[in-house]
């Protein structure tokens, strides 16, 4: 157990810097989504009280198209901003493609490994380190917005909690991520491989979702495949912070790639060869 | 086996035709050798003879492509972890945490064993190493994390210590010290893999050395049987005997001409009367270290069998 706790807070130390700076910048977009959603409903507000506003809206509301979406809905909207999404994607394929890859690069892993620690341990330490990372991380969005909604007005000022599902998801989101990183650097002696696979990996499937949701595109079959391999469709902070319908089969399907990937990086890990460094 | 090694079944370390292959490139083949406790066992050899990579392999660090290793019955690969329990280890290729002061790294690795040896490794580093264990890693020269490293390898209480090369960044003085600490280690019981380039060093602390070449084991030496060796050069005055006498264990090296190289392992005093009752014109009695011996199988004129084919 000793082993372990020094394992975790030596990665913790190693880590801290980076874990630190993405949680300072997703608790700054966190307060500055709110500072955004507050603008915004200010404005409709103002135009809703205008007289042409006012009966433009009743008329909508006469047609029974619009439904004023929520103050939550609306700061979860904003969540879906690719700069989100990088803080997270930063974080876990820096945790993963550094598991092993980057000690067996340096010639570190020999001293860790020559003393009486498993493989399995010193990878499930760094497991708990980036999941743990990726928890925070998530978590300083929804931190943000409640401090920065404490300073700014908002028709319906979301809870705490509404907000920590659409993290939840985002903090998800980055767990494949960093499950299939983290299985090229199980297998490979250098950092840069892993790190060039997992990123070349995450931006095709952010590029398969950005243009399957492009409206022109709707009518092709190929779409609905692009649709189907790739996990950003999976983090939907609009429904997360609403109904909730498709929260939990996204985390569902999420944790559990990532649960495979992990699993198979600790079988290779275990059955690899350490050669020397250099 | 190989000439000089054991066959004594409690052994503490044990390979059976252990082998180690990189595709078609044998980094290892067919290593046999036990390693008694309480003894130094040396393995020389120059760059990619086998020796890390059979460190390795005791470690677990290596999968094996074909044979076995026990260290104290357990398996080498399969039960690695029981063995790195008995075992510490000193790697050639020094790589450390720059971050980390020499006293964290310390504490770090300590910790990696259940806290155990903490104490003794700063007691080591300071008092004898003569090191500030509060400065960065980063800021120590190569010799200083030599010496921070061999700190953390006496200390652990361990069976066996595994040094990979471990002087090879020391200064003279450091160095004394190191083979200081390995005699010690041997009265207190602990059975040391010294692997190293130095004849001299590995000459003067082992009590049998492994001399491997292009990862095959050439031939195991029993230093207590070469240091009791002799070497006499002598010319006999006129017809030299036809036969020596059987008691004074003498056999014929070499013959140039009149000149005679015999070796010599038995009692000094018998050879000495011996020596009174034949006619000898010239005579000289000395030893012979260890580089004869590894030159026989890494000089000039080897010829690998393979070469050959």
């Amino acid at each position: 157990m000793r082993s372990f706790v020094a394992l975790v807070r030596k990665q913790v130390l190693e880590s801290r810097w980076t874990l630190l700076i993405s949680f300072a910048a997703l608790f700054g977009l966190g307060w500055l989504y709110v500072f955004v959603t507050s603008l915004n409903e200010a404005e409709i507000f103002k135009a809703l009280s205008s007289e042409e506003g006012d009966r433009r809206f009743r008329w909508m509301q006469s047609m029974g198209v619009m439904e004023r979406p929520s103050t939550a809905s609306i700061i979860a909207a904003f969540w879906n901003s690719p700069l989100i999404e990088v803080m997270v994607i930063i974080w876990a394929i820096g945790r993963g493609s550094g598991a092993v890859g980057a000690e067996v690069e340096r010639g570190t892993l020999d001293l860790i490994l020559s003393r009486p620690v498993s493989r399995s341990t010193y990878l499930a330490s760094q497991v708990l380190v980036a999941v743990v990372g990726l928890a925070v991380l998530a978590v300083g969005l929804p931190l943000g917005a409640i401090i920065g909604s404490q300073y700014n007005f908002l028709r319906e000022p979301p809870t705490f909690l509404t907000l920590l599902r659409p993290a939840v998801n985002l903090a998800a989101l980055g767990l494949p991520i960093f499950g299939y990183t983290l299985l090229v650097s199980a297998l490979d002696h250098v950092r840069w491989r892993a790190t060039t696979i997992g990123s070349v990996v995450t931006l095709a499937m952010f590029i398969a979702r950005v243009v399957s949701v492009i409206p022109v595109l709707q009518k092709y079959r190929w779409r609905d495949w692009l649709d189907r391999i790739t996990i950003f469709k999976l983090y939907n902070p609009v429904d997360a912070v609403g109904a909730g319908a498709e929260l939990g089969y996204n985390l569902a399907v999420l944790s559990g790639t990532a649960a495979v990937f992990i699993a198979l990086a600790f079988v290779g890990f275990a059955r690899r060869d350490l050669p020397a460094s250099g | 086996m190989v000439d000089g090694n054991l066959t004594d079944s409690t052994a503490l370390i044990r390979t059976d035709g252990l082998t180690k292959s990189y595709g078609k490139f044998l980094a290892l083949r067919q290593l046999s050798l036990e390693v008694q406790q309480g003894e130094i066992f040396g393995l020389l050899g120059p760059n990619g003879s086998g020796k890390t990579t059979t460190i390795r392999l005791l470690l677990g660090l290596l999968r094996p492509t074909a044979g076995r290793a026990w260290v104290v019955g357990f398996d080498c690969w399969t039960q690695s972890l029981q063995v790195r329990r008995l075992v510490s280890f000193l790697p050639g290729e020094l790589r450390m945490y720059g971050y980390m002061s020499g006293m964290e790294f310390l504490r770090f690795l300590c910790d990696l064993r259940e806290g155990d040896g903490l104490d003794r490794a700063v007691a080591i580093a300071e008092r004898i190493m003569k090191l500030n264990l509060r400065r960065k890693i980063r800021m120590y020269s190569t010799g200083m994390k030599q010496k921070l490293a061999l700190a953390l390898a006496f200390s652990d209480p361990v069976d066996i210590l595994i040094l990979d090369e471990p002087t090879s960044a020391l200064d003279p003085s450091a160095r004394g010290e190191v083979l200081r600490l390995v005699r010690e280690a041997r009265a207190e019981g602990q059975t040391v893999i010294f692997s190293g380039h130095v004849l001299s060093e590995v000459e003067a602390v082992s009590d049998r050395v492994a001399i491997l070449r292009k990862g095959k084991l050439m031939h195991v030496e029993d230093m207590h049987q070469r240091r009791s060796l002799r070497m006499l050069l002598l010319r006999f005055a006129g017809e030299p005997p036809a036969r020596f006498p059987e008691e004074l264990e003498l056999s014929v090296r070499e013959r140039r001409g009149e000149a005679w190289l015999l070796e010599h392992r038995g009692e000094l005093g018998s050879l000495l009367r011996w020596l009174t009752t034949i006619a000898v014109e010239d005579l000289a009695i000395g030893t012979e270290d260890l580089h004869s011996l590894y030159e026989k199988f890494h000089g000039p004129d080897v010829v690998d069998e393979e070469d050959l084919d």
